[in-house]
């Protein structure tokens, strides 16, 4: 019946996983399966794992896996049919089997053993499904036995089908016969050459056809002729098997089937042995080794070209670039030229046209750096010298320059008239003086520890209670402030927030944050407003602010009633 | 600025402390918050022992016009202590066991140790010896409302129940229930061989 004849005998006390050809793949598993053998039951097969792989259907018996597990080849496989089941009718799917099975028949090559190609000396490794371990993994010759082994068989796998019947006296007679026609001599060089190549192995010269044409014709005659006649008067059933699912799971699994025969993965490497043909064998393997030398040369001799050209215009386009640079600062310093403060900084660079701003940084990263441009990152060789130039360039739009002749320089800088000011800030004016290759708030944060290396006096970044992050001068240090805020506390007697706030010269929040900080260590203390009498209720209620005092608990001593 | 003492309506002595603005603010830097608070349990303390105050809440912080007014509130300078710092000094005088809550499981309320209880015991017990009572029933109330004033006129109840039981501890005095309530009897010292 259909079981005996498609099905080989598997040890099922191996996992599966185990018994996976290399290039095959599992693709899904069921349990409680049972196998209907054509229309009956299989007696022996009822309750089993079942498990679909990219070339092959595995059974593995629940009670007896060493017995009575088997596989069944894919490539068998013409037809499918799903029942859903009925009551109690389990869910089933219907294998039809082809007789002549349309895959490679290649069952001499038990994919379990090493073999050697006969061209390159490869020894390919066991393994592989029947279909890919017909090619040597190395050179991509096809496998053929050598004669003195088998000669029954030699060059033609698909004679093996016929080892199922017994017909062996007329298949040895035909490989007799097919014997010398296996061999293709080359028109040019005399070689003999393996019937799968369409060019000459050693001189490339094309093979006549006619001699190739005649041995397929031959080796494809008998493929069919043996298998045929034993299952021609079989009925349906020796060609079916169905798959009971009695614990259902019956449609992934079907889907699984289905997706495994249309991808048929047995014919897969075959087929990309034949369109590779030209590429076959030793001359194959050294034409695909010169055409990636000339590659190479002619990417490299264009390359070299483009690079002398280069260098040839690079003289002209410095001259250029430096002339340009003098125009525009010429340009740019006639419309910016008042005296400078703080504020007019910011208008003095977005009175400068922004083309002008646009045309320095192209010329910058073409490597044409000029003094008053914009650094961007490509101008900088590594990232410690780019973050150090950038610092240097905060450092001028905080401070202002040395240098007299830069436009930069003309203003005060954001920090001339300012001890402390917020990162925000800083981060906003610094861009805006840039106008192009914009920095983003993580590489400004890298650049503030840069920052006291160039200023003069250091400026420093200090982060306050709310977070709140400010670049400052050494007044506005912690000890330098507390030391301030406590000598005019001493001096002037109680303050309000607003009060210090006007007298160093800070936002009201800021000063209220600095003031936070100096009490945290004590100097000071506060006269909360809420403290205050309000005896007339129906007025509108004042909540007076906090009053800064010197700390007047320190070394206070008990001088009320004894 | 200098701060200077001043003598309220009733003759107590304020520290210079209470008449600068920032003693009335609860401080947020520890080190200042103490010592601040420190002042304030003294001068509860001494204030209670001057005007023979036994219990604070903090009510009387809240509404002007009881007895606590003149170390509360200093109008000369137009500070109050508010009612969340005097919550907070209950709490520190509670722990330092200089106070307790009374009635029990509550914070709005305390009963001034001015005289530890201990101290009270022995004030209790000089006072019925004074008056030769002892050997007899008192009751509470002929203890806390004599006809003459004495030390212990106005002794809240509880603050008297933890001096009789210190003075118990010592067999000293002894709780007897009688017709009207509760009663004590004291003993004189017995030296026991």
């Amino acid at each position: 019946m259909a079981l005996q004849k498609y099905s080989k005998f598997v040890d099922g006390t191996i996992p599966i996983q185990a018994l996976l050809y290399d290039d095959e793949e599992l693709i899904s598993s069921q349990d409680g399966v049972g196998i209907y053998d054509g229309l009956q039951k299989s007696p022996q097969h009822q309750s089993g794992t079942i498990h679909v792989t990219s070339q092959r259907l595995f059974y593995i018996d629940s009670a007896k896996r060493a017995s009575r597990s088997f596989y069944l080849e894919l490539s068998y496989v013409s037809r499918t049919e799903h029942y859903a089941g009925l009551f109690t009718s389990s869910a089933k799917v219907t294998l039809y089997l082809s007789s002549d099975s349309s895959g490679p028949e290649a069952s001499s090559h038990s994919g379990l053993e090493i073999w050697e190609c006969e061209v390159c000396g490869y020894r390919n490794p066991p393994g592989l499904s029947p279909s890919a371990a017909r090619i040597c993994g190395l050179c991509g010759v096809p496998r053929s036995l050598p004669a003195k082994d088998a000669p029954s068989n030699a060059g033609i796998p698909e004679l093996n089908a016929a080892s199922v019947l017994p017909s062996s006296a007329s298949t040895s007679a035909l490989s007799s016969t097919l014997q010398e026609p296996h061999l293709v001599a080359c028109e040019a060089c005399t070689f003999l050459n393996p019937p799968s190549r369409n060019t000459c192995e050693i001189c490339a010269t094309p093979l006549p056809k006619a001699a190739g044409d005649t041995a397929l014709e031959a080796k494809s005659a008998p493929t069919t002729r043996p298998a045929s006649p034993g299952f021609d008067h079989d009925d349906n059933g020796s060609r079916m098997l169905k798959l009971s699912f009695r614990k259902g799971g019956d449609k992934v699994f079907y889907a699984a089937l289905k997706r495994s025969l249309k991808a048929q993965a047995w014919e897969i490497a075959p087929a990309n042995a034949s369109n590779d043909g030209g590429r076959l064998g030793i001359s194959g393997i050294m034409q695909v080794v010169e055409t990636n030398a000339q590659n190479r040369d002619t990417n490299m001799s264009n390359a070299l070209q483009d690079l002398e050209a280069l260098m040839i215009k690079a003289k002209d386009m410095v001259r250029l670039a430096a002339d340009l640079n003098e125009r525009l600062t010429a340009s740019s310093t006639i419309t910016a030229n008042n005296p400078y403060s703080s504020t007019s900084l910011l208008s003095s660079t977005s009175t400068e046209p922004e083309e002008a701003t646009f045309i320095r940084s192209s010329l910058s990263q073409l490597g044409l750096q000029m003094e008053n441009t914009p650094v961007t990152l490509d101008m900088m060789k590594d990232e410690r010298e780019w973050m150090e130039q950038l610092a240097r360039e905060l450092a001028n739009v905080l401070q202002g320059s040395e240098k007299p002749n830069l436009p930069s320089s003309s203003s005060g800088g954001m920090m001339k008239e300012r001890g402390i000011i917020a990162l925000d800030e800083v981060w906003g004016g610094w861009n805006r003086a840039r106008g192009v290759a914009l920095i983003p708030p993580s590489t400004f944060l890298q650049v503030i520890p840069y920052i006291p290396t160039f200023t003069n006096p250091t400026i420093t970044s200090r982060t306050l209670n709310s977070g709140l992050a400010v670049l400052h001068t050494p007044p506005y240090s912690r000890a330098a402030f507390a030391a301030r805020v406590c000598g005019l506390l001493a001096l002037a007697g109680p303050k309000s927030t607003t009060e210090i706030a006007q007298e160093e010269g800070m936002t009201i929040s800021l000063t209220a944050e600095m003031l936070d900080i100096v009490e945290e260590d004590g100097d000071i203390c506060r006269d909360d407003g809420r403290s205050v009498i309000q005896e007339n209720q129906g007025d509108v209620v004042v909540v007076g602010e906090v009053n800064w005092w010197a700390n007047l608990f320190l070394g206070y001593t008990w001088d009320g009633q004894v | 600025m200098a701060l200077s003492t001043h003598t309220t309506t009733s003759g107590f002595l304020l520290p210079s402390i209470h008449s600068a603005p920032p003693f009335f603010t609860q401080q947020p830097h520890p080190t200042s918050l103490s010592i601040a608070t420190d002042q304030w349990i003294q001068i509860i303390l001494k204030y209670a022992r001057h005007r023979r105050l036994f219990t604070i809440r903090v009510q009387d912080a809240e509404t002007p016009g009881n007895v606590w007014d003149e170390i509360l509130r200093n109008e000369r300078i137009n500070r109050k202590l508010l009612p969340s710092y005097l919550s907070y000094i209950f709490t520190q005088m509670v722990s330092r066991k200089v106070a307790a809550y009374d009635p029990p499981k509550q914070d709005r309320s305390i009963l001034i140790y001015w005289r530890l209880p201990e101290e009270w015991a022995e004030v209790l017990y000089e006072w019925v010896s004074s008056t030769a009572n002892m050997n007899t029933i008192m009751t509470f109330y002929e203890i806390t409302d004599p006809p003459i004033e004495s030390p212990l006129s106005a002794l809240p109840i509880p603050l008297l129940r933890q001096a009789i039981a210190i003075l118990a501890k010592s067999n000293r005095a002894q709780i007897i229930a009688i017709a009207e309530g509760e009663g004590v009897r004291f003993f004189p010292t017995t030296i026991k061989a």
